[in-house]
């Protein structure tokens, strides 16, 4: 077990530190010269070699790594170009908003999704089925962010049920927060929603017939806990692993929910800084997000270990 | 539904016919400008909090680094200027006593500075201060105004309420310069403590003062006790809150959550404006969209301009050609729902500088478009490159474009590229045709020197012409206005026989607040003023 | 990215009877399929059945609603006939469509089929799957973008990226599963080359799951298209595409919202098509599933 653990945290740390060359090399292969994109269509021209000089950009690319990872190894990923204010502090602004959204929609999408996948499974063949397969079927088709918009347009302008957009922190206000949140989670969850659905529906079903759930059926236990402590719980397996490789989409989803929302997330400031050749700040947010999402899969394979014992043993090949 | 049956009704509705007949195109008609009102005597409610939904986040909060117009929306609030605008687009004196006196060689500017006046920290604030930030903008390596305030030999303060600025050649434009960023004082004491980083925590002479900045979120300004007209500022606090969506915008001016918003979408401003609680406030810019030609940019903007051996490049009756095609009234009307203004010179109409001559236009005229390339041997259609940027708006104009030069004989083929990479390639000269705008200066000097004339730096067409250098050269030295009109209108006319740079429509900038609030102003310069606003007293309780 | 069901090993030939028959029993792989045909045929055949050139401006006559004369579903802000180009835009989305599923073949399956054979490759390769996996395409996109200025091409590239990881686990668990079998250990000792045994015996018998990998990436790809070209990182006006219809759509949302609604069902009914179709292929190809009614 401790092998395995060692194993993995040491693949995770290779993946990283594999990212993070990739992120810095195709950071500098981008067109557009950052001094140019900060100073701005507006520029004195006469300027902008001065200003690339002050941001170190002369140097030779190994010295820039090596300064930058020697920083961010302490949690300080320099000053944004553009701003001036140092990226922790963006990432410390931005990173909230991103991981709140997630967290909701997959909430959302866990609550919807095993509701309807356990309704799917039990009524096999009947019309309670057909509706959650619909329902799956249609958040698996439709582009969410255009759902998102109508919402926006129907929802919040027309009919004033929610804001429109802009955040409020659940910290300061809690039941505002949560409701400024709402719709935009709602919509980022819905994907992932109907693949939760689709994941407990197989599932259920394979438990719910297999050989030994009949064999306790006939010795006398009730159908509702079948249901619930057999099937739920073999569903729980499968849809853990969903969860954790999904919540790592999720923050990268959670680009273009907060863009139609306006929400200060790190979607937002990803694609900002990119546009402004922003380079401290889309190095530190390229691989904040690869990190987020490799401690996530890590934690989902410990979690793994814990619900499942059979996986300490085949595990690595997961 | 499903897609056969789309088809159906669609073919359906084909084959009969009458269904819905073409609806016409209603126009809004002309827009006049509207700068809001000031307060006046008009019963205000003390205090409160005012939230301003901004659409671009701004870059550094320091007036010599800052390169974002939207800079200046949040600075104007918190950092006063020597000079600023009044709602007729004249420079008055703001932290100056009065209009600076020019010898009459023109070399020597003397600027009378007030006194009894305390920045936000506290410190006094005088002509050495004023001297502090001045030379700040001058020797600063990251310094965005160096080229704006000119060729300046020395600043000094002879006295507590004087600053006197010698120049090497007589500079015109500087009054128009210190009535922008250059002309906002910082606090010399707060320089002293934060160095280059001034920016992170602002303090000048304001009716606010700077509290925080939430990146990509917000910023927050409270009410200055210090200021010197501190009698007239009337609200605690105000938070400019981020909010690139133009919809978003839009939808939070009408659900409340914002109290006024800024470049409002042509597309939305109909909508608003028939809200009863809404008030639109326009102001048409002193800047402008255009087409630059690249007639000879090889090696870079700045470097000695060399032949280009396209038609395009080389014979002025082919760019006449394009010029001509382009149904730059349509155009507006089509693209931004008639809210914005054709333009067809660097000079905006509503400028002092402006003149029968600046304000002259090319016709539309596809027919002799297409005589003019018969005459210059060029085959129709003839394929020409433009390059854009990829917001929205650009490519929408852009595929109008294309629709419009296409009656002229001109096969226009759009590259979208990503903004950042525009400039780079605007810079390098690797293009055909750009279209790219300018935000625009009040003195008209900012308009075209650093575009047109041989060499200068922003030059990006590579264009030269040893008349308009010399135009332009003389309006820069003359002081006086009428003159100073007449030369640029001159200007205009070489512009308009050679055709450097297409001028195609000039924005409005489009600014939506609640009547709940008053005195909010936009003044020619499109900066959102909000430091005299304040709540009214509200009729329903 | 929906996991995929292992799928047993078949011998190709005598299996795709029993498959074909199995979907045309099935009525929503039936639907699906009908409805993949309609939009396969609109694309394929938009240059003929559109009306007018999809980037056809038309300055007398924008916002027409749909129905209107010549204007079967409306035009743009424009004036462009919507009907052309949710036509052409289909085209262009299965473009993208198909383009990223090869991308993703071409360079996920050797990968996968390698990595699950030799054991000191599967290192580098599921390092190298990992770093992909977790690198947000958008990032991605974005660059190449920038490097390249957008395009199908463009947007092909970013979103076979984002699913080679994926294809690469596929591949490479069937790989594994295969590398026990009986017929592979036999090949093993008749010393057929590694050659002869991926190529001639793991790859015919890991087809069914590639194919039904496809079929997960189509949809994918069709969506993340239309959120590319949303952002403005995709395909470049004045080239048609759904996703910039959406984008478009959006900037004149409170003067109407009919050119927005058409693309967005047109995007909606070929991932339903492609979602639908690949269920009930999935499940023909399950033998496990033989004894259960359709889905």
């Amino acid at each position: 077990m401790a092998r395995y653990l060692f194993h993995r945290l040491w693949q995770s740390a290779l993946t990283l530190v594999l990212a993070s060359i990739i992120v810095f090399i195709g950071v500098r292969a981008l067109p557009g010269d950052p001094a140019l994109a900060m100073a701005g269509e507006e520029a004195d021209p006469a300027t902008v070699a001065a200003v690339r000089a002050e941001l170190g950009l002369d140097e030779s690319i190994v010295v820039q790594y090596l300064k930058f990872m020697g920083n961010a190894v302490v949690g300080d990923f320099g000053k944004s170009i553009r701003t001036g204010t140092p990226v922790s502090e963006m990432l410390g602004a931005t990173l909230p908003v991103t991981i709140q959204l997630a967290i909701y929609a997959m909430l959302i999408a866990l609550l919807l999704g095993l509701a309807t996948g356990v309704v799917a499974a039990v009524f096999r063949g009947r019309w309670p089925e057909w509706t959650a397969n619909g329902f799956s079927l249609f958040a698996l088709s439709v582009p969410t962010f255009w759902l998102g918009i109508l919402a926006v347009l129907y929802l919040s302008v027309q009919l004033g049920w929610f804001p429109a957009s802009g955040y409020v922190s659940p910290f300061e206000h809690p039941l505002r927060g949560v409701y400024y949140l709402t719709l935009p989670a709602l919509i980022l969850g819905l994907t992932h929603a109907a693949v939760v659905q689709r994941q407990t529906r197989s599932s259920m079903v394979e438990t719910l017939t297999a050989d030994f759930v009949r064999t306790a059926r006939a010795k006398g236990l009730g159908r509702a806990a079948v249901i619930f402590r057999i099937g739920l719980r073999n569903s729980l397996i499968v849809v853990t692993t969903i969860v954790g490789l999904q919540l790592g989409g999720l923050i990268a989803g959670a680009v273009v929910t907060e863009r139609i929302f306006s929400l200060p997330g790190i979607g937002k400031l990803t694609l900002d800084s990119v546009f402004t050749r922003d380079y401290p700040v889309i190095q530190a947010v390229v691989l904040v997000i690869t990190a987020a999402y490799i401690v996530i899969n890590l934690l989902v394979d410990f979690l793994y270990t814990v619900i499942d014992p059979r996986m300490r043993v085949s595990g690595r090949t997961s | 539904m499903r897609r056969s049956r789309v088809l159906v009704i669609a073919t359906a509705a084909a084959t009969l016919a009458a269904c819905v007949p073409i609806q016409a195109v209603t126009s809004s008609g002309e827009h006049t400008d509207d700068f809001g009102t000031p307060l006046g005597d008009q019963r205000v409610q003390p205090g409160g909090e005012l939230v301003m939904g901004l659409s671009s986040e701004p870059d550094r909060l320091d007036p010599t680094t800052s390169s974002s117009l939207y800079t200046r929306y949040v600075m104007s609030s918190i950092c006063e200027k020597l000079y600023d605008l009044d709602s007729r687009g004249q420079v008055v004196p703001q932290l100056a006593g009065a209009l600076p006196t020019i010898s009459p060689d023109g070399l020597t500017v003397t600027i009378p500075v007030r006194t009894g006046i305390k920045f936000a920290d506290g410190a006094p604030f005088d002509a050495a201060a004023v001297r502090t930030s001045l030379n700040r903008h001058l020797t600063l390596k990251t310094s965005q105004r160096a080229s704006e305030i000119g060729p300046i030999e020395s600043i000094e303060a002879p006295g507590p309420d004087t600053v006197v600025i010698r120049y090497k050649r007589p500079f015109a434009p500087i009054t128009a310069a210190l009535a922008d960023r250059a002309g906002m004082i910082m606090s010399p004491a707060a320089l002293a403590a934060k160095g280059d980083d001034f920016g992170d925590a602002p303090v000048c002479v304001g009716p606010f003062k700077f509290v925080r900045r939430i990146p990509q979120t917000s910023i927050e300004v409270t009410r200055d006790p210090l200021y010197h007209d501190a009698a007239k500022v009337h609200l605690d606090r105000i938070v400019y809150r981020i909010m690139q969506d133009a919809n978003s915008r839009a939808a939070n001016l009408r659900s409340g959550d914002v109290q006024v918003a800024d470049t409002i979408s042509p597309q939305d401003v109909d909508a608003l404006a028939k809200d009863k609680s809404l008030r639109v406030l326009q102001a048409g810019s002193l800047g402008y969209q255009g087409v630059t030609i690249n007639t000879g940019n090889v090696d870079g903007a700045g470097k000695p301009p060399k032949p280009i051996d396209t038609p395009l490049a080389r014979d002025p009756r082919v760019r006449e050609a394009f010029v001509l095609t382009v149904d730059r009234e349509t155009l507006v009307n089509t693209v931004f729902n008639n809210w914005f203004d054709a333009a067809c010179s660097p000079i905006a109409p509503q400028s002092p500088y402006a003149s029968t001559a600046s304000n002259a236009c090319q016709k539309f005229d596809p027919a002799r478009s297409r005589q003019l390339l018969a005459e210059a041997g060029v085959p129709i259609p003839y394929p020409v490159n433009l390059q854009v940027t990829n917001s929205q708006d650009q490519l929408r104009y852009a595929q109008a474009l294309q629709a419009s030069v296409a009656e002229g004989g001109f096969d226009l083929r759009i590259t979208p590229v990503e903004y950042s990479t525009l400039l780079d390639v605007q810079k390098r000269g690797d293009f055909e045709l750009l279209q790219l705008g300018w935000s625009g200066r009040i003195d008209p000097d900012g308009n075209m020197t650093r575009f047109l004339t041989t060499g200068a730096a922003a030059n990006y067409g590579g264009f030269s012409s040893k008349e308009l250098d010399d135009l332009l050269a003389q309006a820069s030295r003359v002081t006086d206005v009428k003159q100073r009109a007449e030369l640029y209108g001159r200007a205009v006319e070489v512009i308009q026989r050679q055709n450097p740079i297409v001028y195609t429509y000039r924005l409005r900038n489009l600014t939506v607040h609640t009547r709940r609030v008053a005195g909010v102003e936009v003044y020619s310069d499109g900066v959102v003023r909000l430091g005299k606003a304040a709540f009214v007293e509200s009729q329903e309780g | 990215m929906t996991a995929v069901d292992p799928v047993a090993p078949v011998a190709l030939g005598r299996v795709r009877g029993r498959v074909l028959r199995k979907l045309w029993h099935n009525p929503l792989g039936v639907v699906g399929g009908v409805l993949l045909l309609i939009v396969i045929v609109a694309g394929v055949f938009a240059p003929w059945l559109a009306p007018y050139p999809p980037s056809q401006v038309h300055f007398t006559t924008p916002f027409q609603q749909p129905f209107t004369v010549g204007f079967a579903l409306g035009t743009d802000d424009l004036g462009r006939d919507v009907l052309s180009r949710v036509l052409h835009g289909t085209r262009a989305s299965l473009e993208v469509g198909v383009l990223s599923v090869l991308l993703a073949v071409v360079v996920g399956v050797p990968l996968g089929l390698l990595a699950g054979y030799w054991r000191w490759l599967d290192a580098v390769v599921s390092r190298l799957a990992d770093v992909m996996l977790a690198f947000p395409f958008l990032i991605v996109a974005v660059g190449l973008a920038a490097i390249n200025g957008g395009g199908i091409g463009n947007a092909a590239i970013a979103l076979g990226i984002a699913n080679i990881p994926t294809m690469i686990r596929v591949v490479r668990a069937e790989t594994l599963r295969l590398k026990e079998s009986d017929f592979v250990l036999a090949a093993h000792t008749m010393d057929a080359g590694a050659g002869r045994i991926l190529g001639g015996h793991v790859l015919p018998n890991a087809l069914s799951a590639i194919i039904v990998q496809a079929t997960v990436i189509m949809p994918s790809a069709v969506l993340g298209e239309a959120i590319l070209s949303f952002l403005g990182l995709g395909i470049q006006p004045p080239d048609p595409s759904l996703g910039i219809m959406l984008s478009d759509a959006q900037q004149y949302l409170f003067r109407t919202v009919w050119p927005g609604v058409f693309p967005g069902i047109a995007i909606a009914l070929i991932c339903l098509g492609f979602n639908l179709f690949g269920d009930a292929l999935r499940d023909a190809l399950d033998p496990k599933t033989s004894h259960r009614e359709g889905r």
